[in-house]
Order: C-alpha cells, then sequence, then structure tokens
C-alpha cells in the first residue's frame, strides 16, 4: 500500500498509493468525486449509489471509481460529458424520492446531498422526473437520542456497517426488494422494540437526514 | 400477528426439529428458511429468531433474506392457494384479466389472504407453461387456458367441496349422536 | 477394470433391458408440466385402466416434452410391427379408442395420428413438416422419448459415453475441444464457454466450484424446465464433464423454486448416477471425485445473474456485487467457479462425443450449433423447437411456427424476454444468432420467443416488462431501483392515456443512462424491451400520447367495448350471460347494449359472442357515458 505510483487525474499528474481504491486516492489528493456508499473499511465495495463514476483511459463506459485499484500510470477523468451525465441522472433518481425538505431538515448545510448539488451545479429539486415518494413512511421517533426518517434515506448502507461493524449490535439491516428495500429491524418494528442500544454509531455515519439526532433538531 | 395457544410451542418444535437436521453453516440458512416454511406453511418471527439464534447471526438479516425471496411469506397462507401466472405469454393472452377477476371474485388483492383463511391469491411470473397460457396454479394443480368464466368454475368447485364436506360432517354428527343415544 | 470397461459394462446392461422393454408395446405419455396442465395425468390413467380391463401386457411410460406444446397432451405409442406413431391431442375418449384399436387391435387410428416418429411407408413423419425441415434437435433430440426417471434409458443411447472418453483425456485437452467448438452460453450473453472453463483452470485456489444456473427467469421460457423435466441425465453428464474439465470437487445445481417437478426428477437422477458411481468418490473408477448438491432458488429473478446466484447459495439475499472480479477467479465463497446454464452444460456430451468440427457444420460462424426457443404468443405451433443459428425469424414463426393464430396480422416477435426486445416485420429476415440479435437491439436471452400480432400493443408489452423488471430489481443500486421505476411510471401514464409529449425523450435518455450506470446485468439490460419498441413502433407511443388511441386495442383505460346494433342477433343472450359485472342489458329495441360504467373490460362478452354475429367490437379513443345514462350504441351513431 505505501508503494506510491504515478496517477494522472483530469491533466494533472500525482502520487497514489498503489492498490489504493481510486476514490479515496482522489478525496485523500484533495479531488472530490461523489459518492454516498462508499466505505473506505469494506474490502469489496457495494457501489450501489452510482454517483463516483470518473472515466479511466483505455477503458469503454465509465466507472465507478470505488471499485478500481490505483496503478502506475493510470488517466483519469472525473468530469467527462458522459460522468457528468451520469452522475446528474443518479442524483435526480435519489432525489426523486428523497422527501426535500431540506429547511426543515436537521442536516441542512451538512448533508451530502447537498454537497453534490453544490460541486457538481445540480438542482436540488425535481425538474425531468416524476417524484417517487407518494406514500411517505412513518418517521421512527421511538429513540430517546435520534429519530430515524426512511423517506430520506438514499440506502447507502452506511449505517447498517457502522451497527454491525462498529457498534457489534446488527439491529439494522436492509429489508425487502427493489423498490421496497430499507434499512428496518427484524419484523420493521420501531427501534426501541428492537435490539439497538441507541449507541449512536449508525446516526454519526448517515451522509443524509434520515438518521439524525435529537438536539440537532431543535 | 397474534399466535394461537400452543401455536408457539410447535413452531418452536418444528424449527428445532428442521434446525437439526442441517448444519448452521451461513449457506444453510436458505435451505433453514425453506424448510421451515415448508412445514409451518409461513415464517412466524419466532421460528426466524430461533433460525438466528441457531446460526449466531442477527435476526434482522434473517429477516433481510426471508424478505428479499419471493417465495417467503411473513403470513399465513389461506387453505387454498391461487397462483396466477403473469409470464409474458399469460400477459399477453389476458392474465391480468384473469387476476383482476379473481381479485374481485374473492374480495381482495393479489398477496393477500381472504379473512376466511379459505383462498391467497399471488402472481407469478411464469411457471413455465407458456404455450397453454393464460395459466393459473391452484393449489398443486396447472390449470391450462384459463378463461373469466373458468375463474367462475374454479372457485365455484370450492364452494361445492366445502359445503359437501360441511354436510358430510353434519351427517356424521348426526350419526354420531344417533349411536350414542 | 479400466474406464471405458466399466462403462460398457453400465450401458450394455441398459441395452439389454432397453431391448427387451422394445418387444412389447409402449406406450409414451408426455408428463412435463405442460403436459399436466393439458390434462397428461387423466390419460396416463385411462391407459392404465383400460391395458389392465383388456389385460394387455403392455409398458406404460411416463416421459418428459417433446416440445409439441400446441398438442398436449401427446402420447407415442410403438407396437412391434407398427411405425411409432405421435398423437395429441389425447383426450381421455381418444385414449380408450387408442387401447381398443390399435392396441388389442391392430388399427392405428392413424386419423388421430400427427407423425410417425421414423420414416416408413405408411405415414409421415415430423421431419416431412416444415417445422420438422428447419428444426435440427441436438439437446432436445431424446426429450420426450425416454424415461427421465430411468438412467437406463439414457445410457441405452450412449448416455455418459462421452464421460468415459473425457475421463481418460487430460482436462486442457477437454478445454480445447470446447474452445474449439467455439461453444457460447446459452444463458443469454453468449460468453465463450471454454474460456470460461480456461480462466477456472487456471485461477489459483482450491477447492473449485462449478454452478449450473438453471433459475430460469424470463417470464416467457421454459426450456430449461423441458430439458430438466425430460433429460435431466444429459444435463447431469455435461456438468461432469465440466467439472472435470476445471477439476472442480463439488457442483451445485441451482433450480428455481416454481419448477417443484424438475427438483423431483433431478434428484432421482442424481441418485441413480450416484448408484451407478457416475457422481461421487471416483468417477467410473478413475482419480476424479466429484459431488453434486441441488439448491433451490427461492424466487428472485436477479439470482440468475452470477454473483446474485453466489450470494444466494451462500445463503445471503441474491444482490448482485460488482464484477471484477470475476467468479472464475473468485467465485462461491471466494473461490474460482464456474458458472454455465442449463442448455450450454446439455451441448457438452455431444461435443465431445461427436466432436468440435460436428458442432461447428451447424450454425453460424461465430454462433455454432443450435438454439433453443421457447415459441409462444399468437403463433399455432407453440412449443419448444431447436433450430439452426443462423435461421431467420420469419422461417421460425412461420415455419416451425405455422404462422399466426387466427390469420391476424403479424406484428413482432419478442426475443429474450425483459432483457430482449421487439422486432418488427421489417426484422422477420434477420437470422438469429447472438451479434444480429444485439446489434438489432434485441438479446438472445434465454430464448423466449413471444409472437405478438395486430391485437398486441406495443406500448403495454414494454410496459409489461418494465414492471417485471422493477418489480424483479434488488433494489442495491440506484439507476435499477429508482431508474425503472421512474420508467414504468412514465410507461403506465403513457398506456393510461396521461402521458406528456417530452416522455418519449425521457425514456430515452433514461434508459441509456440505466444501461450505463447500472451496477448488473438485471439493470443493464432492462430498457432493452423500451428501446426497441421506441426505435420501430414509435407511432404507438405517440397515438397513446397525443390522441388517446391504443391502436392495439389493449390498454384498458384507452378502450371501450361496443355492440353493433346491426350485428347484434337481438335473440341470442350469450353476451349478458357472459358478462361478470353485469354490464350488458337488454334494450327495449331487444339489442343488447352494454353499460359503460359497469364494464369492467374483461373481454368475456367479444370472446363469447358467436362467431356468425361478431357483434362486440372494441374501440379507441375509449367512449363517453352521455349523462342521461345514454347507451354507448346511439353515441356511436
Amino acid at each position: 500500500m505505501n508503494n506510491k505510483v504515478n496517477i494522472t487525474i483530469d491533466g494533472e499528474l500525482y502520487q497514489a498509493p498503489a492498490g489504493e481504491k481510486l476514490l479515496w486516492a482522489a478525496l485523500d489528493l484533495g479531488i472530490y468525486i461523489p459518492h454516498l456508499c462508499g466505505n473506505r473499511e469494506e474490502e469489496r465495495p457495494g457501489a450501489s449509489c452510482r454517483l463516483c463514476f470518473v472515466e479511466i483511459e483505455g477503458g469503454r463506459d465509465p466507472v465507478a471509481s470505488c471499485t478500481q485499484e490505483v496503478r502506475e500510470g493510470m488517466a483519469v477523468q472525473t468530469r467527462t460529458p458522459r460522468v457528468d451525465r451520469l452522475v446528474r441522472t443518479a442524483f435526480e433518481l435519489l432525489l426523486s424520492n428523497h422527501k426535500l425538505r431540506c429547511g426543515k431538515c436537521p442536516k441542512n448545510r451538512s448533508c451530502e446531498l447537498q454537497k453534490i448539488a453544490r460541486e457538481r451545479k445540480l438542482k436540488l429539486k425535481l425538474t425531468r422526473l416524476r417524484p417517487l415518494l407518494t406514500a411517505e413512511l412513518p418517521t421512527d421517533d421511538s429513540p430517546d437520542s435520534f429519530s430515524y426518517d426512511p423517506n430520506k434515506c438514499v440506502l447507502c448502507g452506511r449505517c447498517i456497517w457502522a451497527d454491525h461493524h462498529v457498534a457489534g449490535v446488527g439491529a439494522i439491516g436492509f429489508v425487502r426488494r427493489g423498490f421496497e428495500r430499507k434499512v428496518s429491524t427484524f419484523g420493521e418494528r420501531p427501534l426501541q422494540e428492537s435490539i439497538c442500544t441507541q449507541c449512536g454509531e449508525c446516526v454519526k455515519v448517515c451522509p443524509v437526514g434520515a438518521l439524525t439526532f435529537k438536539e440537532e433538531s431543535k | 400477528m397474534e399466535l394461537l395457544e400452543g401455536e408457539l410451542e410447535q413452531i418452536q418444535r418444528e424449527t428445532e426439529n428442521i434446525l437439526s437436521r442441517h448444519g448452521t453453516e451461513r449457506q444453510e440458512l436458505i435451505p433453514v428458511i425453506q424448510d421451515v416454511q415448508g412445514r409451518l406453511g409461513y415464517l412466524p418471527q419466532p421460528a426466524m429468531e430461533q433460525i438466528a439464534a441457531a446460526f449466531k447471526l442477527p435476526a434482522v438479516d434473517v429477516y433481510g433474506v426471508a424478505t428479499f425471496y419471493n417465495q417467503f411469506r411473513l403470513n399465513p397462507p389461506g387453505k387454498h392457494q391461487i397462483k396466477v401466472c403473469l409470464g409474458t405469454a399469460c400477459h399477453m393472452l389476458g392474465g391480468h384479466i384473469i387476476l383482476d377477476s379473481f381479485e374481485r371474485r374473492l374480495g381482495i388483492k393479489e398477496g393477500e389472504t381472504t379473512p376466511d383463511r379459505e383462498f391467497s391469491l399471488e402472481r407469478v411470473a411464469c411457471v413455465g407453461c407458456c404455450a397453454l397460457a393464460p395459466v393459473v396454479v391452484v393449489d398443486e394443480k396447472v390449470e391450462a387456458k384459463v378463461s373469466p368464466i373458468r375463474v367462475d368454475g374454479i372457485l365455484l368447485a370450492f364452494e361445492i367441496e366445502k359445503k359437501e364436506q360441511e354436510k358430510e360432517k353434519a351427517e356424521e354428527k348426526q350419526e354420531g349422536g344417533g349411536q350414542d343415544q | 477394470m479400466s474406464i471405458s470397461q466399466k462403462y460398457a459394462a453400465l450401458r450394455d446392461a441398459a441395452i439389454e433391458k432397453f431391448e427387451k422393454t422394445k418387444q412389447k408395446p409402449r406406450v409414451l405419455v408426455g408428463m412435463a408440466t405442460c403436459g399436466r396442465a393439458a390434462g397428461a395425468m387423466d390419460v396416463l390413467n385411462v391407459f392404465r385402466e383400460e391395458a389392465a380391463k383388456h389385460q394387455l401386457d403392455i409398458a406404460v411410460e411416463e416421459v418428459g416434452c417433446m416440445g409439441h406444446c400446441y398438442a398436449e397432451p401427446l402420447v407415442v405409442i410403438s407396437k412391434p410391427g407398427f411405425p411409432s406413431l405421435c398423437y395429441g391431442p389425447v383426450d381421455e375418449g381418444m385414449a380408450q379408442r387408442l387401447v381398443a384399436d390399435f392396441l388389442v387391435n391392430d388399427d392405428p387410428c392413424y386419423e388421430f395420428a400427427m407423425a410417425a416418429l421414423e420414416p416408413n411407408d405408411e405415414f409421415p413423419t415430423f421431419e416431412d413438416f416444415p417445422r420438422g425441415v428447419v428444426e435440427q434437435r441436438i439437446i432436445l433430440a431424446d426429450c420426450g422419448l425416454i424415461d427421465p426417471d430411468d438412467i437406463d434409458h439414457y445410457l441405452a443411447k450412449d448416455g455418459y459415453a462421452a464421460l468415459s472418453k473425457v475421463l481418460e483425456m487430460d482436462p486442457l485437452a477437454v478445454i480445447a475441444e470446447i474452445k474449439e467448438a467455439k461453444l457460447r452460453g446459452r444463458g443469454g450473453a453468449g460468453f465463450p464457454t471454454g474460456v470460461k472453463w480456461e480462466r477456472c483452470y487456471q485461477a489459483d485456489g482450491s477447492p473449485k466450484y462449478i454452478i449450473c444456473n438453471a433459475d430460469e427467469g424470463d417470464p416467457g421460457a421454459f426450456m430449461d424446465r423441458a430439458i430438466l423435466e425430460s433429460n435431466p441425465h444429459q444435463l447431469i453428464e455435461g456438468f461432469i464433464i465440466a467439472a472435470y474439465a476445471v477439476q472442480a470437487s463439488l457442483g451445485y445445481i441451482y433450480v428455481r423454486a416454481e419448477y417443484p417437478l424438475a427438483v423431483a426428477r433431478l434428484r432421482t437422477a442424481l441418485d441413480q448416477a450416484r448408484e451407478k458411481g457416475l457422481i461421487g468418490k471416483e468417477v467410473l473408477g478413475s482419480n476424479f471425485s466429484f459431488e453434486i448438491k441441488i439448491f433451490q432458488g427461492s424466487g428472485a429473478f436477479v439470482c440468475g445473474e452470477e454473483t446474485a446466484l453466489i450470494a444466494s447459495i451462500e445463503g445471503s439475499a441474491g444482490t448482485p456485487n460488482h464484477r471484477p472480479p470475476y467468479p472464475a477467479t473468485s467465485g462461491l465463497h471466494g473461490k474460482p467457479t464456474v458458472i454455465n446454464n442449463v442448455k450450454t452444460l446439455s451441448y457438452v456430451p455431444h461435443i465431445m462425443r461427436r466432436g468440435a468440427d460436428w458442432f461447428k457444420s451447424t450454425g453460424t460462424e461465430n454462433s455454432p450449433g443450435t438454439a433453443v426457443f421457447a415459441l409462444a404468443g399468437k403463433v399455432v405451433g407453440t412449443g419448444l423447437v431447436e433450430v439452426p443459428m443462423g435461421t431467420t425469424i420469419r422461417e421460425l414463426v412461420y415455419d416451425v411456427g405455422s404462422g399466426i393464430k387466427e390469420e391476424k396480422e403479424f406484428k413482432a416477435v419478442q426475443i429474450g424476454g425483459p432483457s430482449g426486445g421487439c422486432l418488427p416485420e421489417s426484422s422477420l429476415d434477420l437470422t438469429i444468432d447472438f451479434d444480429s440479435l444485439q446489434q438489432a437491439g434485441a438479446m438472445m436471452g434465454s430464448g423466449g420467443l413471444v409472437v405478438l400480432n395486430e391485437d398486441d400493443c406495443m406500448v403495454e408489452i414494454a410496459r409489461f416488462f418494465l414492471d417485471f423488471t422493477q418489480k424483479e430489481s434488488c433494489g442495491k443500486c440506484t439507476f435499477c431501483r429508482l431508474g425503472t421505476k421512474q420508467m414504468l411510471e412514465i410507461l403506465t401514464d403513457i398506456t393510461r392515456g396521461k402521458g406528456n409529449s417530452e416522455d418519449i425523450d425521457l425514456l430515452l435518455e433514461l434508459a441509456e443512462d440505466i444501461k450505463m450506470g447500472s451496477l448488473c446485468s438485471l439493470g443493464k439490460t432492462a430498457p432493452n424491451p423500451v428501446l426497441t419498441t421506441i426505435r420501430y413502433f414509435r407511432d404507438e407511443y405517440e397515438a397513446h400520447i397525443n390522441e388517446g388511441r391504443c391502436p392495439g386495442l389493449m390498454c384498458k383505460d384507452l378502450i371501450s367495448y361496443m355492440i353493433i346494433p346491426e350485428k347484434c342477433s337481438k335473440l341470442c343472450d350469450v353476451c349478458i350471460g357472459s358478462c361478470p359485472t353485469e354490464a350488458i342489458y337488454t334494450r327495449p329495441d331487444m339489442l343488447k347494449a352494454i353499460h359503460l360504467d359497469k364494464c369492467y373490460k374483461c373481454n368475456s362478452c367479444l370472446a363469447s359472442c358467436p362467431p356468425q354475429y361478431k357483434a362486440v367490437i372494441r374501440v379507441s379513443p375509449p367512449l363517453v357515458q352521455t349523462e342521461e345514462g345514454g347507451v354507448q350504441n346511439e353515441q356511436q351513431s
């Protein structure tokens, strides 16, 4: 890992550790690539949010940078028309199923979606697509210190990782399939009725306003 | 869902039986869940918790698997299961009309069970009898080239069967009563 | 005893047993799922009962599917002194007559026969029909003619000869032969099988695994089911050979849960093969040991995707993972794993027995061999067909399938299911192989081929497939979870007459992004049905959006049913009886009419109106009920 190699990102020459996943190498170098599901600790990236696209010279199509290992001589473009188009569509798709009430959201100004919008000059409202969030799911306010609003969840899975691997509890996981996939507990019960210890590790890693500490909302 | 008296014990016993026949490596998880459903008709929450404990997994992981696959059901099925095929051929030859007809006749939507637990209605994505479309699987029997009228016929047959059974039961009772006297 | 001697002993015993059964009359009843659905069980029982009644010494056997689904239930009777004859559809009455006239007496009832199985002077064979001329059967050849529950039937036909030969070869030589044959994966994408095997063989890691993907989930394909139910040993032999080639020690056959009969027959077949020493420790006395397990799927189309299938066997939800690493290097439990489709593996014994050159003599340069299609929809000769690669769609629909039902107009074929596309009349002369279909925007897919006619709405069929993929999406990645949902919403709006002028362009934009951006091939191919229908049938989309009209008269919200007064007989009440919602009534002038508000659009009245009247029709755009509760017929005039 310490073996640094030369790579070119957007025409600039950099040195990055060989074998490191490109997304993290770029972020370490101060180059922003949009991402939500990325988790540095996870050996096999989920590659599910489909936001961290880049084009690599010699490759046919844009690829998710969280899946690509840095190698000597790699030439990367983080902004091409194809990349921008994919990022825009993926972002808009996420927004089409996200409760867009930033003004009232505790995560306002620290939300990763807002950051992506700012960095990539994307609108935080739906213009092209149809709103998919027609029937809102109830917010789980049962824990003392935090609440969970599934209507803001982007299914990045970071909370589940924290719950299982940092806290070692295993109260939450992905349940159901397809459009109905969501983060929930056994039997989809309120967190208070699950084995959740309310340690708050999951809340710390939520990139959006789905899991928020109650003080924040005050 | 509330369990009836004695039901919990039965669930635990059956689940324990099945667990004892399988190992507890992760790859046995789906076969175990399949066997439990095969035995109990559905996956009661206590059974899933019991399985999770045996596999040393968080219960939510078992729940996640159970809710991912089409085959698994979390509620008890009806006495008769009606599966309407909505594969391509069946759909193009009116499978959706057949599903509509069942929904209308039974007063339930796909994925539901009638309040009397007599029928449950499901859609399936192709049972592989495309040449005989539209197809309905009633319990284990495949019904070929089903029309809306046939839907009435299928349900009527069950109704008659049920009435006859009730009649028989009533007669038996009478006879039994007669012997007592 | 050497491997070949051991095998010869097995085969000779089987032949001896088989020859004996041939001496008395045999009745073979097609008892695959499709046959059973058509009533084969009752027919089988009649043969058994009647034979007992007449005290006949005959064999009544259950066999699999011959592929002539349009004529199910299908029966083959072989009586010494007569050519083997195929009858269908056979009902109970016909079964009684066949026993009385043919088996008791010597009248073969030619009036009921479809074809003879071998050339003779009395009756034409299947090869004499257009279907037989085009068809060339390799992996379907024995389906429906051998008893799938008796390994000796397969052995007697040189079954497992290829395995015995392979076990004396070097694994690399086996891989070389398959590479030389240019066998391509029949699961859909057409990846060269030999290359896959080679990668797995060369990959570091032990043990190695092999998986047969029998999770046939395409909602219009049933060939894997038919092969599993009709000739399971052909697959098992190919599976063992593949395992030997990559030196795998454990294999899984991943079968769809919706195929209980296939699972049962597979279990029987595996037990018999194990008993004969073809599976297990030291196969046929060689130093190669191999075990096979059945893994039953639990209903998830996405598990047809390699990485999802592996996740499923490992005991997790079937969500795909990013590739690379490919399963050939890091698959099940992180070990090198080969995943092949049922059909792909079924070709293997034939290639190993007859050689790569023989295989390449059929089909096209880059897609040698045959293609198996499940022919369904509005075509006369529905069923399972096997044709050389390079056959045109026209030959498939008109020669093999005998054309369109009820003399309607051909509109399109849907090839490849949810990953494939719809090809119009102008593509009829397109030759079918992996590459040409991909160029046309469709895909070989798993081989479902649904014929559509003038009554089918192309927007609706696109919506149907999107509804399917959207429901079957695992939900992991953004493009597939939300992108297919967006497309479905748009298509649903269009079929309800609520589309707007930008929708077609938006569909095209989303389709392109989903193809490029999705994590796995389910998402990457999901837009194909929409892209091809827009490419070839854009006018139908426009009719829905701009005129609120469904040209195929299929979209419920855009049609009305009406009874033409001039054609209605007045005296006939059939439509009234057929209507489940009592929407049809008799007017004072005795003509029948439909109350639009009550009409559920179930098509029963149209289907039941006697053909001499044909008074019920559909119209689009839909009619509107007038305020005075007006009668639609009057409105129309």
